[in-house]
């Protein structure tokens, strides 16, 4: 199977570490920092013993010189569960004509391997969620590599079709998705369907990071002559002149990302934009990495 | 100067001009389909689409000037009165060149040599005879109505015609001082010797002939004797020797191919009324008799000239035998005529006014423009399938 990831980007991925700001820590030993108290590395405290408190748990060399149990206690460092939201509806199968093999899709793949790779290496568990319109396809959080090979062998049959799915169908997002889990989306951000959903856990104490994917063409526009545009998820044609429709298409559709930016920042979503002829690794490094790594190529 | 087509009708094929406005126009209705997601920001303020738009506006201009220029071609352009309007001075081979330039005070006059093709003064002085006035007449024709002639001629000049050249300008004839060469005298040459092949019944004409050719030789002074005629007389099958110039042939019939040989390499033949000859080349009369009636005709054949009697060499038939003009006349008939005088003091050659004018030929501007078309030709291929060029025509 092919790796979805460059090997130019596995290398730089070691740089980087998934944090979330909302991570408290309830289950198990992880990365994260949380307010409750158990084993860990950290030192936190001495206190008295207790029965039922674990033998191996003792401060032994204090007990040589107190004569006194003790119970060393660590701030407990909590693993995380990350949820790669996958947007798969028929947008995102766009590709610029400039580098065909190179869909808004194949770059959300490779992302959320990414994700999958990092979240792994640091022992948090992950999960896939799949949107569109025809059922969720759901990789429930687990940890493991054997969890990234389920979560691989799904991405790598990923077809984009259709639209994004209506909200009744989102249910098992919120059945699985609990409270202080990592939410990343990887989506063109087009659909208010979207927009709805990652604000919607954002107010339901959900971390969610957004990663906008645009096309090369997109931004740019290089259209020169006559056109047929075509929205492969409604069907409707618009023909036009590249040149003459530059203009105006840069300067709405400019407008139109900064409202969106503006109203990810507003509802507390961290968002990182990624046009696909960047490094693929440069959105990760924006959401996680330190400010001034951020930006090199 | 002016432009003139000599066939405008060419200018149709201007039409063509269509063809490349086409080719750029059609390109532009045809729409590549394309995928495009962010379509509703597109969609904000649709753009008319009848518009007329070109492609790749400077390769179409480059068509267009190449079909223009084609159809130029066709219609044959020519341009009038481009000829230069300086005064030209024609030097007389003879005049030194140092004198010429010194009597000369325009500035831009273009002096150039009275000879075979115009060479400038620069030139080497052109050696050989020049026919002065028939060279006159032809610059005449050849410079424009208006350019003022000057003519340099040393004080004799040699190679003129019998009468004073008639131009369509005035000239200005300047003597200066200078010489031409003298040619040599030509001096009367002696008679060649007149050969004569007759058939057997012909033999009575003999006797003519050779009184004639008897009268032709000189007389000598101290004695009356006739003298004795320079003349071989054979029968047809009689080679000719191979000094011989003039032949009489005697005899009915067709004319052998050997004789009609001799004829094109230079002889002069005299042939009987009965011979069969045929020539393409006209006949001129060349002896009359009182009447009118023709005695003798001449062609050329060849290098040489075939003179053909009209009647039999008998008195009866041709009384001019008999007559005492007979000799001369024959003679004349074999001779070339002997050089006219050429020679003559300037001042009295000045040409008159009366000239016909003619109309200058036009320069034909053709050939600058296939040029003009293979260069905008090659940089047409050129911008039309260099490398970094869209999929458009």
């Amino acid at each position: 199977m092919q790796d979805l990831i460059p090997a130019q980007v596995r290398s730089r991925l070691k740089e980087l570490r998934l944090v979330s700001r909302r991570a408290t820590g309830q289950q198990g030993v992880g990365l994260h920092h949380s307010r409750s108290r158990g084993a860990g590395l950290e030192f936190s405290q001495y206190r008295a013993y207790e029965p039922g408190d674990e033998l191996r748990q003792i401060d032994w060399k204090l007990y040589a010189r107190s004569d006194r149990f003790f119970v060393r206690e660590a701030e407990r460092e909590s693993p995380l569960a990350a949820w790669i939201l996958v947007d798969a509806s028929a947008s995102m199968a766009q590709q610029d004509a400039s580098r065909p093999d190179w869909s808004r899709l194949d770059a959300a793949k490779a992302l959320a391997a990414c994700i999958a790779e990092l979240a792994l290496r640091q022992g948090d568990r992950f999960g896939l969620v799949v949107l569109r319109e025809d059922g969720l396809r759901l990789v429930p959080a687990g940890d493991g590599a054997r969890q990234r090979d389920r979560m691989l062998l799904e991405l790598h049959a990923l077809e984009a079709a259709g639209g994004f799915p209506g909200v009744s169908k989102l249910t098992p997002v919120w059945d699985r998705i609990g409270a202080t889990d990592l939410v990343l989306m990887l989506s063109d951000c087009f659909d208010l369907g979207v927009i709805d959903l990652m604000q919607q856990l954002s107010a339901a104490r959900r971390e969610v990071l957004a990663i906008p994917m645009l096309t090369v063409e997109e931004r740019d526009f290089p259209f020169h002559g006559g056109y047929r545009f075509r929205d492969p998820e409604t069907g409707e044609e618009l023909p036009g002149d590249g040149d003459a429709l530059r203009t105006g298409f840069l300067r709405r559709f400019g407008e139109a990302r900064q409202a969106l930016h503006a109203q990810l920042d507003a509802s507390g979503i961290r968002h990182a934009q990624y046009v696909l002829d960047e490094p693929l690794d440069l959105p990760l490094r924006r959401l996680f990495g330190s400010r001034d790594a951020a930006e090199y190529t | 100067m002016d432009l003139t087509l000599l066939a405008p009708a060419a200018l149709a094929a201007l039409a063509a001009l269509l063809v490349p406005l086409l080719i750029h126009l059609a390109r532009r209705s045809e729409q590549r389909p394309t995928d495009f997601a962010a379509l509703r920001w597109l969609r904000q303020k649709p753009k008319p689409r009848h518009r007329l738009r070109f492609d790749e506006w400077p390769l179409l201009l480059l068509r267009l000037l190449l079909l223009t220029l084609l159809a130029l071609w066709l219609a044959r352009p020519m341009l009038d009165g481009s000829a230069s309007q300086a005064p030209w001075v024609a030097v007389v081979p003879g005049v030194d060149p140092a004198v010429a330039r010194e009597a000369i005070t325009e500035a831009d006059a273009r002096l150039h040599w009275l000879a075979t093709d115009s060479p400038e003064l620069d030139q080497p002085t052109p050696t050989g005879m020049q026919p002065i006035a028939s060279l006159l007449r032809q610059l005449d024709a050849e410079l424009p109505t208006d350019v003022p002639l000057t003519v340099l001629v040393p004080e004799v000049l040699q190679g003129v015609d019998a009468q004073r050249p008639r131009l369509s300008r005035a000239v200005q004839w300047r003597v200066l001082p200078g010489t031409v060469p003298v040619p040599e005298p030509t001096s009367p040459a002696a008679v060649p010797r007149l050969a004569v092949r007759h058939a057997p019944e012909r033999k009575d004409a003999l006797r003519y002939l050779r009184a004639a050719a008897s009268a032709w030789q000189p007389a000598p002074k101290d004695s009356a004797e006739p003298v004795a005629p320079d003349l071989s007389t054979a029968t047809v099958d009689e080679p000719l020797d191979s000094d011989v110039r003039w032949l009489a042939w005697l005899a009915p019939g067709a004319l052998p191919a050997a004789i009609e040989d001799w004829i094109s390499g230079g002889g002069i033949a005299l042939l009987d009324s009965d011979t069969t000859f045929e020539s393409n080349a006209a006949r001129i009369v060349l002896w009359r008799d009182e009447l009118g009636q023709p005695l003798v005709e001449g062609a050329a054949h060849g290098k040489g000239r075939v003179l053909r009697l009209t009647r039999a060499l008998t008195p009866a038939e041709m009384p001019q035998l008999m007559e005492p003009d007979f000799p001369r006349q024959l003679r004349a008939l074999f001779d070339t005529p002997p050089p006219a005088p050429t020679r003559v003091a300037a001042n009295h050659y000045s040409p008159t006014l009366g000239g016909e004018t003619y109309p200058q030929s036009p320069r034909d501007l053709r050939p600058w423009l296939a040029l003009l078309i293979v260069l905008t030709l090659l940089i047409e291929r050129w911008l039309a399938t260099r490398r970094r060029r869209g999929a458009a025509p």
